[in-house]
């Protein structure tokens, strides 16, 4: 290892180009390895025969033929820093020192004109503070969001308003088609603390529940939520795709077993009417026709198997 | 000439208090002509910065004395990394007409003596480059050692002794390293030449090149073993 990296630097150490320390190092290795000093001996007699193709001085005759040669053609030619100087050339004018004292008191004179401007302004705003609340904010991502405070649809119109907590309160406004809006009200339904929020932003999630993505927040409200309200209203929005989904059908079948609640309950057999003859469905309704602890989904449950055929 | 430069740099230096320095400055010039090896540039640093200014003012007198310290340099390293003296005034001729033109826009952001390398080293560079295009779409056209030929004339002029024999040698072993030094490629070449040939040391060689010094020094090392295996038998 020593020996490797002796030959390595070997090349320097004959350069004179090894730090002090190096130096040092090396030769103390030198003393002790003969390899090592045979690759300096090796490496020092190269440069001798390298040095057999010497640098001459240029001859007297060369150097003053060039020199006369370069005055020709300088008599010809104008400086560079002659002509520069007659065009007006801004970034020189500024690099020049004696205008450095200018340009800081400059700065500083426009720093205290901004500072008192945008306080002047700040303060005339202050009791407004709506004003203050940018109309147009920029698209929320998720995790800024700290909580929706509240959501209401303008009457006869498809525009909502939402009001969301960031780091302070902010409010987003457009139509329900809009992605901002949607965002929303995909993270009302499934992340605030208010369940009336979560009510809103569902009730108007079964507006359009046609995107893949509203669908599944919709189930998820269905299956986790933890107010009655909020999963009957998710329950309505998805009724209409039991027929051809089978996450919604499951996802009422789970809800239909195992729902705290009797009216989500009713509400996921009654939906579940329409797909009776499905397999998983029928299994489910035999089961709580027979040991459901509630009469009446007992009762309801048979009063559906009954309208099946009975070859089915 | 020297006597304008003189002359000039004093009618200036009146115009301001700091003359009779200048003036010293400038008649030491003329007292040690030793001046014209770039090895004493960091003495003749604060003449540069004087002779910068003033050339940079539109004072030719002044370039012309810039130039006198540094062409005997520029032109060395010309003529022993083309072989030729032809191409090395050349490359002397156009490496101070691009200073003269562009001495405006110098900065002092680096030591005049850098700059300077600078332009000659792009030029040098450019030369290498256009060298090897030709070597490789002409393999045949030119003579490889043509080149080489006028300074390798020289080595055995000024080392011409009594032996022939010897002579002839060494004219033989010149010929086969300049080939090896051919074979590398103008970045390697220029390193190698800066360090070996003309004793920069790899930190300016790395400022001269637009580079590191680690840059300049593994450059080095790939030069230092392609030639030893280029010539392994001379060892």
């Amino acid at each position: 290892m020593k020996c490797e990296w002796v030959k390595e630097n070997v090349v320097l150490y004959v350069y004179n180009e090894l730090p002090d320390d190096a130096r040092y190092e090396l030769e103390q290795h030198l003393a002790r390895c003969s390899d090592c000093t045979a690759e300096l001996k090796t490496t020092r007699k190269f440069h001798a025969v390298l040095s057999e193709l010497p640098v001459e001085e240029p001859s007297p005759n060369l150097l003053a033929a060039s020199r006369m040669r370069l005055g020709e053609t300088l008599e010809n030619v104008k400086p560079g820093g002659f002509w520069r100087r007659l065009v007006f050339d801004p970034g020189a004018w500024l690099r020049q020192v004696q205008f450095a004292p200018a340009l800081a008191a400059a700065l500083v004179i426009l720093g205290f004109a901004g500072g008192i401007g945008t306080s002047y302004k700040l303060m005339s705003n202050s009791g407004n503070l709506e004003s203050l609340v940018p109309r147009a904010t920029p698209a929320p991502t998720e995790s800024s969001i700290t909580a929706i405070r509240s959501i209401s649809q303008n009457p006869g119109s498809n525009t909502v308003s939402i009001q969301y907590d960031t780091v302070s309160t902010q409010q987003a406004q457009g139509s329900l088609n809009d992605q901002r809006i949607q965002q929303l009200l995909l993270f009302a339904a499934r992340n605030n603390y208010n369940s009336g929020v979560r009510m809103d932003s569902v009730d108007l999630l079964t507006q359009q529940p046609n995107a893949d993505h509203v669908r599944e927040a919709l189930i998820y409200a269905l299956r986790y939520d933890s107010n009655p309200g909020v999963r009957l209203k998710a329950l309505d929005g998805l009724g209409p795709y039991v027929k051809n989904d089978s996450r919604v059908r499951d996802a009422l079948l789970e809800a239909l077993m195992d729902d705290s609640n009797l009216g989500v309950r009713a509400e996921a057999l009654r939906l579940l009417g329409p797909v009776r003859g499905d397999s998983s469905v029928r299994a489910v309704l035999v089961n709580l026709a027979e040991h459901d602890e509630n009469a009446y989904i007992k009762l309801q449950a048979r009063s559906v198997l009954a309208q099946l055929p009975e070859f089915d | 000439m020297p006597a304008d430069a003189w002359s000039l740099t004093f009618a200036v230096g009146k115009d301001s208090p700091q003359g009779a320095r200048r003036d010293e400055e400038a008649s030491g010039t003329q007292d040690f002509p030793s001046r014209g090896l770039m090895a004493g540039h960091s003495l003749g640093r604060i003449d540069d910065t004087l002779l910068v200014r003033e050339a940079q003012r539109g004072n030719r007198a002044a370039f012309e004395e810039l130039v006198r310290q540094y062409d005997q340099a520029v032109l060395r390293l010309a003529v022993h990394l083309t072989g030729s003296e032809h191409e090395a005034q050349d490359i002397y001729q156009d490496a101070f007409l691009k200073a003269y033109k562009s001495v405006g826009n110098f900065r002092f952001e680096c030591s005049f003596y850098t700059w300077i390398y600078r332009i000659v080293t792009n030029l040098c560079l450019d030369h290498l480059r256009k060298k090897q295009v030709r070597k490789e779409e002409a393999p045949v056209a030119t003579d490889p050692d043509g080149e080489a030929y006028d300074v390798l004339e020289q080595v055995a002029d000024g080392r011409a002794e009594a032996n022939p024999e010897r002579d002839l040698m060494r004219r033989e072993l010149a010929r086969r390293i300049s080939r090896a030094l051919e074979k590398l490629t103008p970045r390697e070449r220029m390193v190698f030449e800066l360090k070996h040939y003309h004793g920069l040391k790899l930190r300016t060689v790395g400022e001269v090149l637009h580079t590191t010094e680690e840059t300049a020094k593994n450059t080095l090392f790939r030069a230092n073993q392609k030639l030893r295996s280029a010539l392994a038998d001379m060892r």
